[in-house]
């Protein structure tokens, strides 16, 4: 066997994802997100008239939300949170369990299960800062939060319905059901958690964030409250990841494990975000756009399409660590550079 | 009680091998590998063909060991190689995503290919009573291949292969410094983990049948007897198995099965919050 060189001093590796500043201007700064919102708010007019496409529609939109949300907690602050199908599923059978069971209002449960998400996330993120778990500790105690909820739900059978699911009565008869409307209230939702981002990203809270991802040490000694950031990104991420998952369980009036396995989930989350760029503002919901038309060109292909899966995760994170968006972007960005500059006009 | 001890045990070795080969990979570079029980159902299914074929035992089980170091070797020389280039964090998180996609690729291609597919290695002969409980001979068997293969580990620590890969878990630029190559040992260790994935694939067939979806399950289970034990520590994921299988089959036994597989995610969970180093780890 001959020796090689591999490399053990290298240059300081470039961190996934992107931390670049959001603009300062207030209009440059959210323009993209109206822009979004109003691009995707035309679909339904297309599709509008079959029910199955727009069933389809909503569940990508869904997954967009899981997507944005789960952004929050890894793509700005570095912490992998494999419990995104987990974390939705507390907010889904809480809001199911305390409407349909405990009879309390739907708008009750909802928020309680979102709440009760939230403190999940936020407990899970303080346990890994206070015993400062590094990156893949954080995934293994998150993934044994994420199998254990699994295993619960299969378990509590009189809770729960077991492997066969619920029912869900609580919003039967409302706008919830109709697919249009619940594409436009998942739409909504979307919008608003990009624009939470984006108002993250632009407060002191984006500042922390970005040091702390860049670098933790320097951060720490530059004043910023590592602990405190990484606990706020876990709140509000899982918040988010809980309500989603509350309004999908009412919309959708069924729930059942395999609604958020994590094999159904979580991998599909990490690779949309992988693919449309870690930590960007439209990253998320890039992804969520080319997997939804990705899926639906294979739909027949059952099993293959999990070793697409496994391709694209291995392509994407080999090649674009960056997300392949925002190389893509770059590149397209050089070419304009030179463009302008051979028809003579100084660049920017 | 003594049964459900017992059995405990069979299966708790096989755990500990699991968790070995998870746990000597990571020692070496910090690579957590999630395509560890699809190489190991592989393996199974390999063996399942070939005895289908109408190859002798001996045989398949060697193809299905064979074709699980194989995997080994070919994931070290292609994909590990961008990740050892990686440092620190960032090297960990590489691995883990890119052995996650190399796990969804072998799942998929498996389950497309043979959707029912299981090895079930029907192991004959009258029960042989052990502490007054009667033991099945394929458990035995399981039990005898898990504890030599043990015995083999054992007696290679001193080996100056086993030397060589154990001064790379201890300080990578220590062993260069005295002339060991660490992508020859990574390679070895690589293949290595392959072969006792396959292995223990081969000896829970002996007990219980291994489906062709079981590959997730074996990961988690490695990975949950490797942090127990302690990443990195071999010693400590064979206590860890052993502890882990016991533990696993009483509370079946007694409480059911979906709270054993919590008990089980628990104890990893809060060996990491507890104590991160695990039971024997450095």
């Amino acid at each position: 066997m001959t020796a090689e060189p591999d490399a053990v001093v290298e240059s300081e590796p470039a961190p996934l994802g992107v931390s670049a500043r959001p603009p300062r201007s207030l209009i440059r700064a959210f323009w993209p997100i109206a822009v979004t919102g109003g691009v995707l708010a035309l679909v339904p007019l297309w599709l509008g008239d079959s029910r199955l496409m727009m069933r389809l529609a909503v569940d990508a939109l869904v997954f967009g939300a899981y997507a944005v949300a789960f952004n929050v907690i890894f793509g700005s602050t570095n912490q992998l949170f494999l419990c995104v199908g987990a974390l939705a599923g507390v907010g889904g059978y809480t809001s199911v369990i305390l409407s349909d069971m405990a009879g309390l209002p739907m708008a009750v449960g909802m928020v309680l299960a979102t709440a009760l998400a939230a403190a999940l996330g936020g407990f899970l993120s303080w346990v890994a800062v206070r015993r400062s778990l590094d990156v893949i500790f954080t995934g293994i105690v998150t993934l044994a939060f994420s199998l254990s909820f699994a295993n619960l739900v299969l378990g509590q059978r009189e809770l729960t319905g077991g492997e066969t699911g619920l029912l869900v009565s609580a919003g039967e008869d409302t706008f919830l059901r109709d697919r249009v409307a619940a594409y436009y209230l998942f739409l909504g939702m979307i919008v608003v958690f990009l624009v939470v981002f984006r108002a993250l990203e632009r407060s002191h809270i984006g500042w922390a964030f970005r040091a702390l991802r860049d670098n933790e040490l320097a951060a720490e000694l530059a004043g910023v409250d590592v602990a405190r950031h990484r606990i706020y990104a876990g709140l509000i991420g899982s918040a988010m990841l809980g309500l989603t998952g509350a309004v999908y369980a009412h919309s959708d009036g069924f729930v059942s494990p395999s609604t958020f396995e994590f094999g159904h989930v979580d991998v599909r989350v990490l690779v949309m975000l992988a693919f449309g760029g870690l930590g960007t503002l439209l990253g998320p919901v890039l992804g969520t756009v080319v997997f939804a038309v990705l899926d639906e060109l294979l739909i027949g292909s059952g099993q293959l399409r999990t070793v697409l899966y496994g391709l694209l995760l291995i392509a994407l994170f080999l090649g674009f660590k960056r997300g392949a968006v925002p190389a893509v972007a770059s590149f397209l960005r050089l070419l304009l550079r030179q463009a302008r500059f051979r028809l003579g006009r100084p660049p920017r | 009680m003594t049964a459900v001890v017992l059995d405990g045990i069979v299966l708790g070795l096989q755990f500990g091998l699991l968790g070995v080969g998870m746990t000597l990979v990571y020692g070496l570079g910090g690579v957590l590998n999630l395509a560890y029980g699809q190489m190991a159902v592989l393996a199974a299914m390999v063996v399942a063909f070939t005895l289908a074929v109408g190859a002798p035992a001996l045989v398949a089980a060697g193809a299905g060991v064979l074709t699980a170091a194989a995997v080994g070797v070919v994931l070290d020389r292609t994909l590990m190689r961008p990740v050892y280039r990686q440092r620190g964090e960032h090297r960990v998180l590489l691995g883990l995503l890119l052995t996650l996609g190399v796990a969804f690729v072998i799942d998929g291609l498996l389950v497309w290919r043979y959707p029912t597919g299981t090895l079930r290695l029907a192991i004959g002969g009258e029960a042989v009573p052990i502490l007054g409980v009667h033991m099945r001979v394929g458990s035995l068997w399981a039990t005898g291949i898990s504890l030599a293969v043990a015995a083999l580990l054992l007696f290679f620590r001193a080996t100056t292969p086993g030397r060589a890969s154990r001064s790379v878990i201890q300080d990578e630029v220590g062993a260069r410094l005295v002339g060991i190559n660490p992508a020859a040992v990574r390679l070895f260790i690589f293949a290595l983990s392959g072969a006792l994935a396959g292995l223990v694939a081969e000896t829970r067939s002996m007990t219980s049948p291994v489906s062709v979806t079981a590959g997730f399950d074996f990961t988690i289970l490695a990975l949950i007897v490797a942090v127990v034990g302690g990443l990195g520590s071999v010693a400590g994921a064979f206590l860890a198995g052993v502890l882990l299988g016991i533990v696993s089959t009483v509370s079946a036994y007694y409480i059911g099965q979906y709270i054993t597989t919590i008990v089980l995610l628990a104890a990893a969970a809060l060996t990491i919050v507890m104590r991160p180093r695990g039971l024997l780890g450095r």
